[in-house]
């Protein structure tokens, strides 16, 4: 029980301070004092006390899309093994309803966009569906590679990789960490792929398809994907983290390995700028490459020694 | 058995009193006769699905045909289902779809008569059980729906489609034809209960029987490469034609398939890999195609190849398991895959209806024409957006099962023993994964360009009101039926096991069952605290969102924005089209702007199949080539005819003498 309220409650709020770290270190690396790292959560309590603005030719998809887009978030956090390394929802085959149920909430939010009319918001979501035609594929490689390697059909399997993998047990766990951390930066919309900071319309994918929303809406949006960018992180640490940990050394572990992804976000955006978008796909195609070797590795494990 | 015949007659007897009453009455004929023998119809097929135990019955029909078997097994119980609903509701939108054409003073009584033919021929195919009778329903099958295709034969382009699917259709029995023959040269039977024996355990033989056999059901059901007749034929026909078609009959193609693997037992392995792999590339291929179109009625045609192809997933998946004898795997793929027809034919015939609402209204299938109709048609709207959701296989509707089945199913095989299966289901489970986000890129660009935005032509904005009302209600069952499968999936996959065990059929498929309505009824709890969260998520956003303003969409500081300003269909697939160019054949039409004060000025770009322009196109043109040097045969003298008919009878005899012994 104390287990479940602990990972609700990261669920719900080191989200704002996941973000409010990765916004600390660009202001580090760029020499400035930046805002504090509490600043996201104020943004939140502001957005929610506000008014809002709609558009006269939207429907009832724009006001349902940020809830619909919340909820299967919070909905797919179910699936994913936070702190205590379990799941809150425990169930075969997890990785299938998590993307899908993620999937829909990108479906909602992807018609808002085009809901609103606009000249602008529909060239985010059309840069949004097409990545993910890339991304689900590597993702969906990866992670039926991993329950071939260790015979287990939920996000658990991560935790036995070392054992049943031999020799290559780091390194399929290096590189399901970077493929992870890829899809990471697609999915959050995070530099090198998009740059949430932008000011040009023509140039953004997530921002510009939210451009319409506001008030309550556009801090659920903001949550929301605070909270995607901290599950996918959760999978990275469940990778990382090594099975004979005990309860609180787990969560402090946990802890301490999401905010270093922040930082590493954080840097990444500070060091790298945002890629052409006929780069990006290249870039994503990396994430689908080491996919492959994850594939090849597993296959060559089971099969060829 | 009784109700079966009963059910038939009345189908036939509504086709015939259809012709004879009023124009305005023929529908309603039709609806009512289809709503009694379905209810008919629906008695012993439940009684199946609920026992287990097949109806049967022979009937001695003449000495050519001699004794004709009709069974209902569970198979067919499920199919008869699947048919006389989705038929039924067909038949009842088409009252409010065929109005405008009464308006006009068309003849409807031929459409009705077929509309009812197709019906009951369908009905038949999937529960006769012999080998000449079942060629006679399914060539009455595909006659009917030729007749109905061709509904606006003074179109040119409706007649072109209509012949296009007849030549198809032949090219598929003929196929089908072959497999019979040689079936009952070794069996000397034409009944279905004596070829099982002639097929199992003798590989070399049932390996040749499936490859005819699945190239000609393949064609009725759309797998790639024999998929072409599918985009021409749905546009053409009237919209519930269209949604009975892609819905139930392609199906029947499937219900060939699957009986003829009955008959088979065990596949091989190299059939099964064969099917996965045709499976795999005809859903990839149908919803890259779905991308391209801008045609409403040709996108949704191309998912229902891109479904067929999901649904082929799911069978090969079953098959695999059966070749390497691992019941799990078998049982949730056959599971995946049978549902998957259901499920298809229920979220399928809702887009349709919910694209003839529209074309009804605004006399276009081009969505560029379209937009901004969710304020004008709230309940088309809603429907065709549950539609899409279902259709692109995202819980909690119905189409998220059967993927999330097959899903399994693959997974579950992955631990295999040879390399080549574990890399196949690998590959498998990733093209299945590209062809759901697919699916979503293309159903927001159908659904939002088509309901959302501003009206993006005359046509669209003057859109006053919704469609009647007998058109919504058949859309709201069908929506109704797609949340609830996808919502209370433990209450319907019961239907479903029953055909899955004709197929794996040993001492553990009861456990294996047991278990998948255990994940079932865990998805359910699942789904539900979903809904619940997301119902709870908007009355809390409704509380906090006190005041809103209304304003114009935020066009970066220009305050005018126009309607044609918003971005289109085209634009919308554009970044993903031109990503996968080697896989299209863009054909452009350019019109530059010239002079100095240029008047006209367009381009305009065509994505033309590549199957259909690389493949089929030179084989018309080669086949045309080589019947041309047969013209001089035909010089309209009766005498040289007479002549000819005498060389091949005495060629017959030598032939008969020589080779008969």
């Amino acid at each position: 029980m104390i287990n479940l309220l602990i990972n609700i409650l990261i669920l719900l709020f080191v989200p704002f301070l996941m973000t409010g770290v990765i916004k600390k270190t660009k202001a580090f690396w760029a020499g400035r004092k930046g805002v504090s790292i509490w600043q996201p959560m104020w943004d939140f309590m502001r957005l929610i006390k506000k008014d809002s603005v709609v558009s006269r030719t939207t429907s009832w998809v724009f006001k349902f899309a940020p809830v619909a887009g919340f909820a299967s978030i919070i909905f797919a956090a179910f699936f994913v093994p936070l702190a205590g390394g379990k799941a809150i929802i425990d169930i075969p085959f997890a990785f299938i309803i998590f993307s899908y149920v993620l999937g829909f909430g990108k479906f909602f939010s992807l018609i808002s966009a085009l809901d609103t009319g606009s000249s602008f918001e529909g060239m985010g979501a059309s840069r949004e569906a097409c990545f993910s035609t890339i991304v689900e594929p590597a993702f969906f490689i990866a992670m039926a590679s991993i329950a071939a390697l260790s015979q287990n059909y939920t996000f658990d399997g991560f935790k036995m990789i070392l054992g049943n993998a031999g020799g290559y047990g780091y390194l399929i766990i290096a590189l399901a960490a970077i493929t992870l951390f890829i899809m990471l930066l697609i999915e959050g919309c995070r530099v090198p792929v998009d740059d949430p900071t932008t000011h040009l319309e023509l140039t953004m994918i997530h921002e510009v398809m939210i451009l319409d929303n506001s008030g309550v809406d556009l801090g659920l949006i903001t949550w929301g994907s605070a909270i995607k960018m901290l599950l996918f992180e959760a999978l990275i640490a469940n990778l990382l983290i090594p099975a004979s940990l005990g309860g609180w050394e787990t969560l402090v572990a946990f802890l301490a390995i999401i905010f270093a992804l922040a930082i590493l976000i954080g840097t990444v955006e500070a060091s790298v700028a945002r890629f052409r978008m006929t780069h990006v796909f290249e870039f994503i195609f990396i994430m689908s490459i080491t996919a492959l070797i994850i594939l090849a590795l597993t296959t060559y494990r089971i099969y060829g020694g | 058995m009784k109700f079966y015949f009963l059910s038939l007659s009345l189908m036939l007897l509504g086709a015939l009193i259809s012709t004879v009453v009023k124009e305005n009455w023929k529908l309603k004929i039709c609806s009512v006769f289809t709503f009694l023998s379905a209810i008919l119809m629906l008695l012993p097929a439940a009684a199946v699905l609920l026992t287990g135990i097949p109806l049967a019955q022979s009937v001695y029909m003449s000495p050519v045909l001699g004794d004709v078997n009709f069974v209902i097994d569970p198979l067919s119980a499920f199919f008869v289902i699947v048919i006389s609903i989705m038929s039924f509701l067909g038949t009842v939108y088409a009252n409010g779809y065929m109005k405008p054409y009464l308006a006009k003073g068309m003849n409807i009584s031929s459409h009705c008569f077929f509309l009812m033919m197709l019906i009951a021929s369908m009905l038949a195919v999937v529960t006769v059980q012999n080998a000449l009778f079942f060629l006679i329903v399914w060539e009455m099958m595909s006659l009917s729906s030729f007749f109905l295709v061709i509904f606006e034969g003074n179109k040119k382009e409706v007649i072109a489609a209509g012949i296009k699917y007849l030549v198809y259709m032949h090219l598929s029995v003929v196929f089908i034809i072959a497999a019979f023959v040689l079936l009952n040269i070794q069996s000397n039977s034409l009944n279905f209960a004596d070829f099982n024996t002639f097929l199992q355990g003798n590989e070399k033989f049932a390996n040749l029987i499936f490859f005819l056999a699945f190239i000609g059901f393949g064609i009725k059901a759309g797998f790639v490469p024999f998929h072409n007749w599918l985009p021409d034929a749905h546009p053409a026909a009237p919209t519930h034609v269209s949604g009975i078609m892609s819905g139930v009959m392609i199906k029947t193609g499937i219900y060939g398939i699957l009986r003829v693997l009955l008959f088979i037992g065990t596949p091989s392995k190299s059939i099964s890999y064969t099917f996965l792999v045709i499976a795999v590339i005809s859903a990839l291929y149908g919803v890259l195609y779905a991308i391209t179109q801008h045609d409403i009625k040709r996108l949704l045609a191309y998912h229902s190849i891109e479904n067929i192809g999901i649904i082929g997933i799911g069978i090969s998946v079953g098959m695999l398991g059966l070749a390497y004898g691992n019941p799990v795997v078998a049982s949730l793929g056959f599971a995946g895959g049978i549902l998957h027809i259901l499920n298809h034919s229920i979220f399928k015939e809702l887009l349709f209806f919910a694209a003839g609402s529209v074309y009804l209204k605004t006399h276009t299938r081009n969505i560029e024409a379209l937009g901004g109709l969710i304020k004008s048609m709230p309940y088309t709207a809603l429907m065709f957006i549950v539609g899409s959701v279902a259709i692109c296989g995202l819980p909690p509707f119905n189409g998220f099962i059967s993927e999330f089945l097959i899903y399994a199913g693959m997974v579950q095989g992955i631990p295999a023993s040879e390399i080549g299966l574990f890399l196949t289901l690998i590959f498998a489970i990733a093209g299945l994964a590209m062809v759901g986000t697919m699916a979503i890129l293309c159903f927001t660009k159908a659904s939002g360009i088509m309901f959302l935005g501003n009206p993006r032509s005359e046509a669209a904005a003057n859109v006053k009101d919704d469609v009647a009302r007998v058109m919504i209600i058949p859309m709201g069952i069908l929506a109704f039926l797609t949340f609830f499968i996808g919502m209370f999936p433990q209450y319907i996959i019961g239907a479903v096991l029953i055909p899955v065990s004709l197929f794996v059929w040993n001492d553990v498929a009861y456990q294996i069952f047991n278990s998948i309505v255990g994940l079932m009824s865990g998805i359910s709890w699942c789904f539900f605290w979903f809904f619940i969260l997301m119902l709870l998520l908007f009355v809390v956003r409704a509380v906090l969102n006190r005041k809103s303003e209304i304003h114009n969409t935020w066009g970066c500081g220009y305050n005018k924005p126009n309607n044609r300003m918003q971005y289109t269909a085209s634009s919308y697939a554009n970044l993903f089209v031109s990503t996968l160019k080697p896989l299209f054949k863009r054909v452009s039409h350019i019109k530059k702007p010239k002079e100095l004060f240029p008047k006209e000025a367009y381009y305009e770009l065509e994505i033309e199949d590549i199957e259909e322009a690389y493949i089929v196109k030179p084989l018309i043109k080669w086949d045309e080539k080589l019947l041309a040097k047969f013209e001089r045969i035909q010089s309209g003298n009766i005498q040289q005819y007479i002549l000819f008919g005498l060389i091949f009878l005495i060629l017959a005899i030598i032939g008969m003498i020589y080779f008969g012994g």
